[in-house]
Formats: C-alpha cells, sequence, structure tokens
C-alpha cells in the first residue's frame, strides 16, 4: 500500500513538473497578454516564424492548430465546444460554409492591405465580394511528368498527350471525380463546370479509351510514386507537384493551355470566433507583402499577392508552372457548386470510367 | 521450460522480424540527411533537433505524457474500486450483466465512443480541450483496468478476508492491508495497459481535441497530410523509444517483486 501511495504521489509530481515545462514554454512562445487567437490551419503550411512575428507585433497569442480535411474542419466547427478565430478551408467549403451559416463576414475597412491581393482572385463565383474569405493560397490542376522516363519531347500542353498509345501503363490519376471528370470534359473544349448529361456522358466515353494509359487511380501515394520513379506522369495539384519537383529534380509540371481547374485555400472567420479583432489583424498582417513572400517562399505554394510577389525570386516568379501566364489563366476555372444531384451524376461517370480500368 | 527446437526458433525470428523491421525502417531513415525516405545520405541529427527546437511539438509532447499519466492514474483508481465492486456483488447474474456491460466498452468501435463524447462534451458544455480530452481517456480506460484487476481478484481466497476479519480487522484495513497488496501485479498491470492506450490514441483523441489542445497521435496525423516529412520519422522514433522504457520499466517492477518474494 504505502509503495502504491508513493508511486501515486511520484506520478503527480511528475505533472506538475511537466505542465509547468508547458506553461513556461507556451510563454516563451509567445507575449503572454490576455488576448488569444486561434488559427485552425492545414498542417505545414505557415511559416511558424511569421505566427511568432505577429505576437510580437500585436501582443496577442496565437493558438495554432492543425487539419487534415476540409470535412474534419467543417465538422469540428460546426459541432461547437471550439473557438477558432481563423481557419483556412479550399474554396468549394466555403460554399458550404456560407450555406451552413458557420461564416462572419469580413470587414474590409479593417483590412488595409487587400489591395494587394491581384485582383483576378478577388469576387469570385464561391465568395462575391469576399464578403467571407480572403484568398491565402491558390494553385491550378494539371501534369506532374517526368522527362527521363518518358524519352521524347513530351510537353503535356495539350490535354490529348495524356491519350498517346506510346503512355501505355504510365500515367496515374488523382482519385477525385471532378479532376478526372474535368480533364474529359476540358480535352474536349468544354467546361469543368458542365452539367449537361451529354457531355459528361461523352467525356466518359472519352477518358475511357485513355484506360490503357493509366497505371492506377490512388490519392496522396501519388507523390510517393512520382518520386519513386514508379510512374512517368500524373495528373495532380500543382501544390502537390512543387512537393514532388523537390524532391526530384527531374520531374516537371505543365497546366495544358485549353485549360484547367484553379483551386483557392481562403482564410475565414468562423461563427466560433471569440477575437474578431484579432481575427481581423491576422487577415491583414498576413496580407502584408513581405509576410506573404515568407510565407509563399516557405510553403512553396503561389500567393495572390501581387505585392508580395515583387519579392519574391525573379526566378519563381516567371516560372511559368507556378504562375501561369494571363492567356492559361483566362482559361483557368473554379469548380462551381453544382449541387448534390449533379455531383452525384459526376461520381457515376467517374466509377464508370474506373471500372474500365484494369 | 522445454528448448525449442530449430523450427520453433527459425518461426519466431521469422515473426519478430515482420513486426519490427518497418519500425526500424522509419527509426533508420530518421537519421537521413536526404529528404526522403528513399536513399540514405548520411547520418544526421537534424529532424531530432527540429522537433526540440520547435515550442509547439514540444509542448504538444508533454501534454501527451501528462494526459497518459493522469488518465492512467485515475482510471486505476477508479477501475481497481469498480473491480473490487463488481466482485462483491453476490447475485451471479447481476454481476455477469455488469462486466458484459463493462467488455462492451472495449469492444466497440473508438469512433462511436469519440463521437458520442464529442456530442456529450458539447451538449453539457464543456470546451474542447484538455479536460475533454482527459475525461475522455479516462473513461475508455476504466474498463481495461477493470479487465486486467479482475482475474486477480478471482484469484484471491476468500478465507484471506474471513481470517483478516476473524482477527478483528476492520473494513478499510481489509481494504488496505489485505485486498490491495494481494491485487498489486494486476493494478499495475492496468496502469501500464492504461498509460499505453492513452498514449497512442488517435480515433477518440481526434474528436475531442480542439482550441489548440492537441495529443501526438493527432498531429502526426494532421503532418503527414502534407507530404512524408522525415520530423515524423524523429517524433515516431522518439515515442517508441518512451514505450521501450516503460516497457523495461514494468519489467523491473515484476522481477523485483518476484525476487522479494523468493528471498
Amino acid at each position: 500500500m504505502k509503495s502504491m501511495v508513493r508511486i501515486t504521489i511520484g506520478i503527480l509530481a511528475v505533472c506538475g513538473i511537466l505542465f509547468y515545462i508547458a506553461h513556461a514554454l507556451n510563454q516563451s512562445s509567445g507575449a503572454s497578454g490576455k488576448k488569444i487567437l486561434t488559427v485552425y490551419n492545414w498542417g505545414e503550411y505557415i511559416d511558424p516564424s511569421l505566427l511568432k512575428k505577429f505576437e510580437k507585433e500585436t501582443g496577442i497569442h496565437v493558438i495554432y492548430e492543425t487539419f487534415d480535411s476540409n470535412e474534419a474542419m467543417m465538422t469540428k466547427i460546426e459541432q461547437g465546444g471550439t473557438n477558432y478565430d481563423i481557419a483556412i478551408p479550399s474554396e468549394y467549403t466555403i460554399e458550404q460554409m456560407k450555406e451552413k451559416d458557420l461564416l462572419l463576414p469580413i470587414d474590409h475597412n479593417k483590412i488595409m492591405n487587400l489591395q494587394n491581393i491581384d485582383e483576378d482572385f478577388l469576387d469570385l463565383p464561391f465568395d462575391k465580394k469576399n464578403k467571407y474569405s480572403i484568398p491565402y493560397f491558390w494553385g491550378t490542376v494539371g501534369i506532374v511528368y517526368n522527362p527521363k522516363l518518358l524519352g521524347k519531347g513530351y510537353d503535356f500542353d495539350n490535354w490529348n498527350d495524356l491519350w498517346d498509345p506510346s503512355l501505355k501503363g504510365k500515367v496515374v490519376l488523382v482519385d477525385s471525380a471532378r479532376e478526372v471528370m474535368g480533364v474529359g470534359l476540358n480535352s474536349m473544349g468544354k467546361s469543368l463546370n458542365s452539367t449537361d448529361s451529354k457531355e459528361l456522358s461523352a467525356a466518359t466515353d472519352k477518358l475511357i479509351k485513355m484506360a490503357p494509359n493509366v497505371k492506377a487511380i490512388i490519392g496522396d501515394e501519388v507523390t510517393q510514386l512520382m518520386i519513386n520513379e514508379d510512374a512517368a506522369v500524373a495528373l495532380t495539384w500543382s501544390g502537390q507537384a512543387a512537393d514532388m519537383m523537390f524532391e526530384n529534380e527531374d520531374l516537371t509540371y505543365a497546366v495544358p493551355s485549353a485549360g484547367s481547374n484553379l483551386w483557392f485555400d481562403n482564410m475565414v472567420i468562423p461563427r466560433t470566433s471569440k477575437n474578431l479583432d484579432g481575427a481581423h489583424k491576422f487577415i491583414n498582417f498576413m496580407l502584408n507583402p513581405e509576410n506573404a513572400a515568407q510565407n509563399a517562399d516557405y510553403v512553396g505554394y503561389s500567393t495572390p499577392n501581387k505585392a508580395a510577389m515583387k519579392l519574391l525570386d525573379p526566378e519563381v516568379i516567371s516560372d511559368e508552372r507556378y504562375y501561369p501566364s494571363k492567356e492559361t489563366r483566362k482559361n483557368l476555372h473554379v469548380y462551381k457548386n453544382l449541387g448534390l444531384e449533379k455531383i452525384g451524376e459526376y461520381n457515376e461517370y467517374f466509377l464508370k470510367f474506373k471500372m474500365a480500368i484494369r | 521450460m522445454e528448448k525449442l527446437s530449430k523450427t520453433s526458433k527459425l518461426y519466431l525470428t521469422f515473426v519478430m522480424v515482420v513486426l519490427y523491421a518497418p519500425i526500424f525502417f522509419l527509426i533508420f531513415y530518421s537519421f537521413n540527411s536526404g529528404g526522403s525516405m528513399t536513399n540514405f545520405k548520411s547520418f544526421t541529427l537534424t529532424h531530432y533537433k527540429a522537433i526540440f527546437e520547435d515550442d509547439r511539438l514540444m509542448v504538444i509532447l508533454i501534454n501527451t505524457i501528462i494526459v497518459a499519466l493522469l488518465s492512467a492514474l485515475l482510471s486505476t483508481v477508479i477501475g481497481t474500486l469498480g473491480a473490487i465492486g463488481i466482485k462483491s456483488i453476490r447475485n451471479r447474474k447481476f454481476r455477469n450483466t455488469i462486466l458484459s456491460m463493462n467488455n462492451v466498452l472495449i469492444v466497440s468501435p473508438d469512433v462511436i465512443i469519440g463521437a458520442s463524447f464529442l456530442i456529450l462534451f458539447t451538449m453539457v458544455g464543456i470546451k474542447l480541450g484538455f479536460l475533454s480530452v482527459l475525461l475522455a481517456h479516462i473513461a475508455f480506460s476504466i474498463p481495461i483496468v477493470v479487465i486486467m484487476v479482475l482475474p486477480k481478484l478471482n484469484e484471491m481466497s476468500n478465507s484471506l478476508i474471513d481470517a483478516a476479519k476473524d482477527l478483528g480487522a476492520s473494513k478499510r484495513d481489509i481494504l488496505t492491508r489485505v485486498i490491495l497488496p494481494y491485487i498489486k501485479p494486476g493494478i499495475f498491470a492496468g496502469f501500464f495497459m492504461a498509460l499505453t492506450y492513452s498514449l497512442d490514441d488517435f480515433a477518440v483523441t481526434f474528436f475531442v481535441t480542439g482550441n489548440g489542445f492537441s495529443t501526438l497521435s493527432v498531429e502526426i496525423y494532421s503532418m503527414a497530410r502534407a507530404g512524408v516529412s522525415l520530423t515524423i520519422n524523429a517524433l515516431s522514433g522518439l515515442v517508441f523509444f518512451v514505450t521501450i522504457i516503460l516497457v523495461l520499466g514494468y519489467h523491473f517492477l515484476t522481477l523485483r517483486k518476484t525476487k522479494g518474494v523468493r528471498n
């Protein structure tokens, strides 16, 4: 009995010490002010030193938490019990959050740095006049390929290159209905927001002709396959492509000029926010050209901040793989929310295509 | 003990290699100075340094340990008393019902337990964070402690208690001087089981973390999404190391105990 009491006291003492250390670490990592700002972001999606800088500048203590999917993030906010002041969802999730009334409008008078954002990225269909969201990073859907494994000169400026018989068993696709159906639609010069069942059916038929070239339809494992040179061509998002090219320098990325998808991650203020003023300050801080440039440099995604672009390495800015030319950008489109029924149809056609692959 | 035959030795080695190879593979690459898990360039400790320099990660690591220790301690106290209570129920049917209800909690999927905790906490108005995680961990650890302690209790002969009563022991004395010392190994086993359950739980914790409070398994999961960073390897290596220390600690505790008995 005595030994058990002793062990219990020992454990409590250890907990006390650990508590103290954690407390001290929390203090040293930020100003000890009473104001607290809780930021909910994707994993590895911000330069941590910017958070420290923000704390120093404003005296607001930042609590930073990460999520791994839009759906998980939305559930946490919807369920309540949390008080996130800033979240960074993708554009299609913002539409859903708006419908569920989970967002607070952003006061543009408090965001002086909004003028730094490229107008092309403002006032988009998913959030007219940017009432609820401010763009954080953006990117495209395109093709990563390994010229070393392919031999002769492919440039993938045209979606139809994916149908080339010489690519037999070499192409990897992301497991996502809108992206893959988008390839089919775009390759026929149709809109990737098409709601015409005839067009969708034709796109599926065309995709099925690509089946012999498809090696696999997978998720995040694409990255590893391409880095290890197990696959030569992959349909993926520009952000993932940047990660791959960082690991394997032979890889390169192309967005077919005929058109593709344009995606956004945006800063929003969830309804759960307890520090509205701090949230606005944070958004304004992230839009500061210097900070945005530092963040873009760290994360490696494309920034919508035109003032920040001037501060970035000119080599990166002129790289059309990350910052497509105006002409290409004209053909890039944001996914529209097509409604449950149409999305179901997309999924069904995608499934039909998947069945054709063996 | 009988000596193992060659084939059974070979089989044992094979199973052990299969079980441990992935872990060592992971830890091996945590020392890689190259950025990925594909080719080993040279030995480095930078990934470990990165962990210790990241204050947020350190706080999460410490939080994880605090939650594990506290939840294991509290659930051991509650679970042990619960086991003694179950044992003392005379009505056999009632006792078995309670025991089955205890077991249902162990086998039911973590996701359901986690989701129900989330709903409960938000309904009662407990803010998600340290308290919610601690409560959830205590709750799912209690049935495990009960299961670990009960066999020891069943093993104990009732005549021990009768003898103590005959010699004039009070109820309190019976508990602290007869029952608890006897079932001590079971209590320790329960404590360590609860500790490891709490350390590695993902599903339940995932639901009840929030407001900046996070544990290691949840954090590693959201890190892994952004691609394989070797920091994750280093972190997993550290966790594995801590687990080994715990197991060794348990081993020596029981070793000392059996030696003490022999002497």
